[in-house]
């Protein structure tokens, strides 16, 4: 077999794979409708590319626990929280997922595509979210719930079985961490429908067999980077095949 | 290892049995009968050490990917989340029937809206599940649980009488809920079923969230040095802290899994037929008292022990 031949194999095979998703035909329709202010930072910070395999999902879950590690340090920082409880739960979050964070820099290795300070954060973003106590926790919420969908979503991608073991045993954590703080919140432990970023007719069928209250749906990688640029956190450019 | 002996340690101090022993008269029979369920307990936990010394011996990695042991298709996945559903869902009802009239009516509301929400999520996973074995080609109607689960073996005594042990009972069930879920991941993507990994994923979550949820409680109620996450090896009954894999499974940012047979055999108490259940909350008068025979199978099917778990197979 010849490179070339090799090649347009992998290319169709990855097609295919997109194919199953429905993503091919929207992808360049979806370029496009990126929010402008995303697509305006070009010179000064790195465009994140996440590829459609393993190592684009694992790099895209280091994004999110790099927001919700920076969120937490955040929070605590702002001393707007200030029951000893509330505290101790956001202080311990932020280590689990500042814990996360490194295990998938090492998982990732070289093949990580961002460090730690290629992110660059908007203040007015994060301070919006940092305004006071409710809003602390309520973010909080936001952002695990999105942690659990998101790794969800990223169940059925994931091809290599390691990393399927270690993303269940992140999400699981992340369930934990949404239940706790929605319990000190007074909220239900569980997702309520109207509560869900995603509602039920844009949710993508084929990797959603179950659905309700009772079950926690899986997001598609765009649906993700839709619900994190609405938070406003950061500058950096998103794209890839992975989240078109 | 230390969690096991503890479990075994439950059992044999069972406050329960020396009551019962008690209250009744002391036959010959009875002393007999409390003497067997001790050996009983000291077989099962004899059993536990030597499967997980050969656990063990397989949880090793295996290169290049590290494997959860035991292939199992994913009707066999759904069969077995289905047994600890319905496990769960029975669980949960005679919960609610004790909030009503029996040990648990006293407990704090927050409690109370707890057992009635968690419960309607596990009845809502039986029925799912059993719509799911059903397009699988299997028969959900042939998954059963004993009609008087002997739920004493959780903590060595009636779990429903008061809500401190109940919590705890329950802490235990939902978190070895999860770790079960969890040690089906590598089945499934395997088998390359997706929907039903996607099904095993959007449950698995929801138990992670009940188990939050309970632990919570005990904290803010009962002012239990306990957290929604798992910060010790010993606030669980499985093996939390694998050895063997590139995921730190000691550190609470991670949590374990139990394989099929892990689970099984802690559930094997629960659902073992020799074990008389000397819990007062037997809901109804049956002749199984505690265990399930041939006669529980439907037309068709026949029983078949499974690890420690029973099935009744097509």
């Amino acid at each position: 077999m010849t490179l070339q031949t090799e090649l347009t194999e992998k290319a169709v095979a990855s097609r295919r794979k997109l194919l199953k998703w429905g993503l091919l035909g929207v992808g360049a329709a979806v370029l496009a409708t990126v929010p402008k202010p995303l697509m305006a930072q070009t010179s000064s910070s790195l465009t994140l590319t996440f590829n459609a395999n393993d190592i684009g999902i694992l790099n895209f879950a280091l994004l999110l626990e790099e927001l919700e590690s920076a969120f937490y340090v955040a929070a605590v920082k702002s001393g707007k929280v200030r029951d000893p409880q509330e505290r101790e739960y956001l202080r311990v979050l932020g280590i689990h997922e500042a814990t996360h964070v490194t295990f998938l820099r090492k998982v990732l290795g070289s093949n990580v595509i961002f460090q730690t300070n290629d992110l660059s954060f908007r203040r007015s973003g994060l301070n919006a979210l940092l305004k006071d106590r409710d809003t602390i926790l309520k973010t909080a919420v936001s952002l695990e719930d999105t942690g659990v969908h998101a790794y969800n979503g990223a169940g059925t991608l994931l091809t290599d079985p390691t990393y399927i073991l270690a993303a269940g045993s992140i999400v699981s954590v992340e369930a934990r961490h949404a239940a706790g703080v929605r319990a000190l919140l007074k909220r239900p432990v569980t997702e309520l429908d109207r509560e869900r970023s995603v509602s039920n007719a844009n949710l993508d069928p084929s990797i959603n067999p179950l659905k309700g209250r009772a079950y926690d749906e899986l997001y598609t990688p765009k649906q993700i980077v839709q619900i994190v640029g609405s938070l406003k956190l950061i500058n950096n450019p998103i794209n890839g095949a992975l989240v078109s | 290892m230390a969690i096991f002996s503890n479990f075994a340690v439950n059992q044999a101090t069972n406050p329960m049995q020396s009551h019962f022993q008690f209250s009744s008269t002391k036959s010959l029979e009875q002393v007999s009968t409390r003497t067997l369920s001790l050996i009983a307990s000291a077989a099962f936990f004899l059993l536990f050490l030597v499967l997980f010394s050969f656990i063990s011996l397989f949880t090793t990695p295996i290169t290049p990917a590290y494997a959860q042991t035991a292939t199992l298709t994913p009707q066999q996945v759904v069969e077995y989340a289905l047994t600890l559903e319905k496990l769960e869902d029975d669980f949960y009802r005679r919960a609610v029937r004790a909030t009503q009239n029996g040990g648990l009516k006293n407990a704090p509301k927050l409690a109370k809206d707890v057992i009635a929400n968690y419960g309607r999520d596990e009845a809502q996973h039986v029925v799912d599940l059993s719509a799911v074995l059903t397009s699988l080609g299997g028969n959900p109607a042939a998954i059963t649980i004993p009609a008087n689960p002997n739920y004493t073996a959780i903590k060595g005594r009636n779990p429903f009488a008061n809500i401190k042990d109940f919590l705890l009972a329950l802490q235990y069930v939902e978190d070895l809920g999860v770790s079960a879920y969890k040690g089906q991941v590598q089945n499934l993507q395997a088998s390359g079923n997706d929907t039903i990994l996607a099904g095993a994923l959007e449950i698995h979550t929801i138990e992670a969230r009940h188990a939050a949820g309970i632990r919570y409680l005990r904290q803010e109620l009962l002012d239990a040095d306990i957290r929604p996450w798992i910060r010790r090896a010993n606030e669980v009954v499985y093996n939390e802290n694998k050895k063997g894999f590139p995921i730190d499974f000691a550190d609470a940012a991670f949590d374990g899994f139990s394989t099929r047979d892990e689970v099984l055999a802690l559930v094997g108490p629960i659902l073992n037929p020799t074990s008389t259940q000397r819990s007062g909350e037997r809901s109804s008068p049956s002749a199984l008292e505690g265990s399930i025979t041939q006669e529980d199978c439907p037309a068709g099917t026949t029983l078949e022990l499974v690890s420690g778990g029973y099935i009744c197979k097509p």
